[in-house]
């Protein structure tokens, strides 16, 4: 089971580097082999995705500039086979079911261990 | 001076950002359509600061509402929005379409609730992501001048005060309102607030 | 233990007379205290409420909004206000009996207005409590007037000057409660209208904010040009949808007065540059007729006028379909 999951690319997208760097912690907890690439807004998400297609992404939804949604949205039209976990404040029913439609895990913050253990199930698929 | 570094203050613009998405969503589920509500920026001032940042030199006066709290750390949290603001605010979440004069009847319990809503929230997120309890007043509504605020503020904790400072942003029924969240602690408190983030950004190994 | 006065009172005594509700609840929602006040305005009796699961003491729903909140002061130990003017009446309290009505004979009555506080309490075991506090707020002068010129606007006849303001949904929804138990008394039927802007949020993106409250104003009063009797009901249900309410008419009739509501919204000629369909607002109208049986579900009648708005909105909007 861990072979498969190995040597993964993981993008994380917030405008907070401590929500960043709190994923990316918990993250390389569980998967140390596992690279991270980091972005601070929806346009460098995108950017950074036309480079470099990651295998999993997080992404936040409230920050300057695009909404995080909406960077979803483009990334998934492009790259379908990208699995993103939005990782949010903002817990209205309306975005949850926005992200539910883009096909995307939808997590409310603040981020633990165990929400970032339900953003890797995600991820992984179901095995 | 900064008391904050900019990491500790990314961190507990983190945690009033969690706060904010709890409120927005109590508000929303009041108003019946989306609430935005958002913390763009936090930072810690001497209570004398307080003035030209928050309290612009407008004619009208300020709705606030107060809670008073403790636990590791003591503070009186304000809301504060310009008067004319609040009664927008009570007129979108109340949802119909009353004059000026009937919202003024229910300005007061309304604006008691909002703040009740936005300062739990906060406070909630805080207790979560610090791993700390705190207890909490009822809300308190109050109008008042510039310089009634002034005053409040310059003589609330004494000389060595500190004003931890939020602004906020709320759009509710698609208007905009922007207002601040004002946490004034005396040093002390303001100290063992900054020590309790330490240890969060320590425990995510950042500190 | 000193030597303490032995009080001259009880305790209870001094609860059951208190001019206001208190409930006291664990965290695991079991009522340790209902006093005789509490008890007079749900028409449930002490002993049949305590050790009894709150959401489960009354016949009636409790509002989910006082559950919530009452999970955060027993999760976090905070106190919370439900204030009056935002949620009306949380708790199914009502004044006691030989108030005077309104002129509907059948009119059920209203619950009591109600401002609710809750505060945290520890036991002395350590553990944690929710005590509710619940006072009547139905007695100032200006809510008396607002109550009543809501209610006179159910009974009087609409004009073209317009009234005080629509409803929003919260008074929608209890209006629609009261008028299905008296419809399903009497008999007769209901249309439900379910109304939505096309194309509004690329109304609002491509000429603001402003100008999209600007338009909504001007269809809800289009809308409200519409109703006729005593009875018709029109809310704002959410950022651009309206909802009304009927009765007393045929299938056949509910779909015509949907498309007047169309027609008078596509006359108003409101440019609407960005608008897939026409370059002006219109409408989608959803309507379902029924006839009102006595304990009808009214979400059956909602979702089926729902369904119907979903399919005037497939069929390209500016749009009626009519269901039964």
């Amino acid at each position: 089971m861990a072979s498969n999951d190995s040597g993964k690319t993981l993008l994380i997208v917030d405008d907070s580097k401590v929500s960043r760097m709190v994923i990316k912690a918990n993250v390389l907890a569980v998967h140390p082999d596992w690279q991270v690439m980091e972005a601070g807004t929806g346009e460098e998400a995108i950017a950074l995705v036309e480079q470099s297609v990651p295998d999993y992404c997080t992404m936040d939804i409230n920050m300057p500039g695009m909404l995080g949604t909406d960077a979803a949205a483009q990334i998934l039209q492009a790259h379908p086979s990208v699995r993103i976990a939005i990782f949010s404040a903002n817990i209205q029913e309306a975005v949850q079911t926005r992200a539910q439609q883009l096909g995307a895990l939808f997590v409310a913050k603040p981020v633990t261990e165990k929400s970032i253990g339900q953003a890797l199930l995600h991820f992984r698929g179901p095995l | 001076m900064s008391i904050l570094n900019e990491i500790e203050r990314d961190a507990l613009t983190e945690i009033f950002n969690v706060g904010a998405g709890r409120a927005a969503q109590s508000l929303s589920e009041i108003v019946g359509d989306e609430v935005r509500l958002s913390v763009p920026s936090v930072e810690v001032l001497r209570s004398g600061a307080i003035d030209e940042q928050v309290l612009p030199r407008t004619r009208g006066r300020f709705a606030t509402v107060s809670q008073n709290f403790d636990g590791p750390f003591d503070a009186e949290a304000v809301l504060l929005f310009t008067e004319d603001r609040a009664l927008s605010i009570v007129r979108d979440m109340m949802g119909s379409q009353m004059s000026l004069d009937e919202l003024a009847e229910f300005e007061r319990e309304a604006m008691c609730e909002l703040g009740n809503i936005i300062l739990n929230a906060c406070l909630s997120a805080m207790a979560d992501m610090l791993e700390i309890s705190l207890n909490s007043s009822l809300p308190q509504y109050l109008v008042s001048s510039p310089d009634d605020i002034s005053a409040r503020l310059a003589s609330a904790q004494g000389d060595e005060s500190y004003v931890l400072v939020l602004h906020i942003d709320l759009v509710i029924e698609k208007h905009q309102t922007d207002g601040h969240l004002i946490f004034l602690l005396s040093s002390s408190s303001l100290h063992a607030l900054v020590e309790h983030v330490q240890r969060y950004l320590g425990k995510i190994g950042l500190a | 233990m000193s030597t303490a006065v032995v009080p001259r009172f009880r305790a209870e005594d001094v609860l059951d007379q208190l001019h206001g509700g208190l409930i006291m609840l664990d965290a695991g929602l079991h009522i340790l205290l209902w006093n005789a006040w509490v008890a007079r305005h749900s028409r449930v009796p002490a002993d049949q409420a305590l050790d009894a699961r709150f959401e489960h003491v009354f016949d009636e729903r409790v509002s989910p909004a006082l559950l919530r909140a009452i999970d955060n002061t027993l999760g976090y130990g905070l106190p919370a206000v439900l204030s009056s003017a935002l949620h009306r009446a949380p708790l199914p309290l009502y004044p006691d009996h030989g108030a005077a009505q309104a002129a509907g004979a059948l009119a059920a009555p209203a619950r009591m207005v109600q401002s609710v506080v809750l505060t945290p309490l520890d036991s002395p075991e350590g553990e944690r409590l929710c005590l509710i506090q619940i006072s009547d707020a139905s007695n100032s002068v200006r809510r008396e007037k607002m109550l009543q010129s809501h209610s006179d606007v159910l009974k009087r006849q609409v004009g073209t000057d317009g009234l005080t303001g629509i409803h929003n949904r919260r008074h929608f929804d209890e209006h629609y409660a009261q008028t299905l138990r008296r419809v399903g008394q009497s008999g007769g039927t209901l249309s439900l209208f379910m109304v939505d802007v096309d194309f509004f949020k690329q109304y609002n993106d491509h000429y603001g904010h402003g100008p999209g409250d600007q338009v909504l104003k001007r269809v809800a009063a289009a809308l409200q040009g519409q109703l006729q009797r005593p009875g018709d009901l029109l809310a704002r249900y959410g950022g651009e949808e309206f909802i009304l309410l009927m009765e007393g008419l045929s299938h056949r009739q509910a779909a015509e007065v949907a498309e007047a509501l169309r027609e008078t919204v596509y006359a108003l000629a409101e440019p609407h540059a960005k608008s897939l369909v026409a370059h002006r607002v219109t409408i989608s109208v959803g309507v379902c007729t029924r006839a009102v049986q006595e304990g009808m579900d009214g979400r059956l009648l909602m979702s089926a006028a729902d369904a119907a708005l979903y399919r005037a909105k497939l069929g390209g909007r500016n749009k009626v379909v009519a269901t039964d």
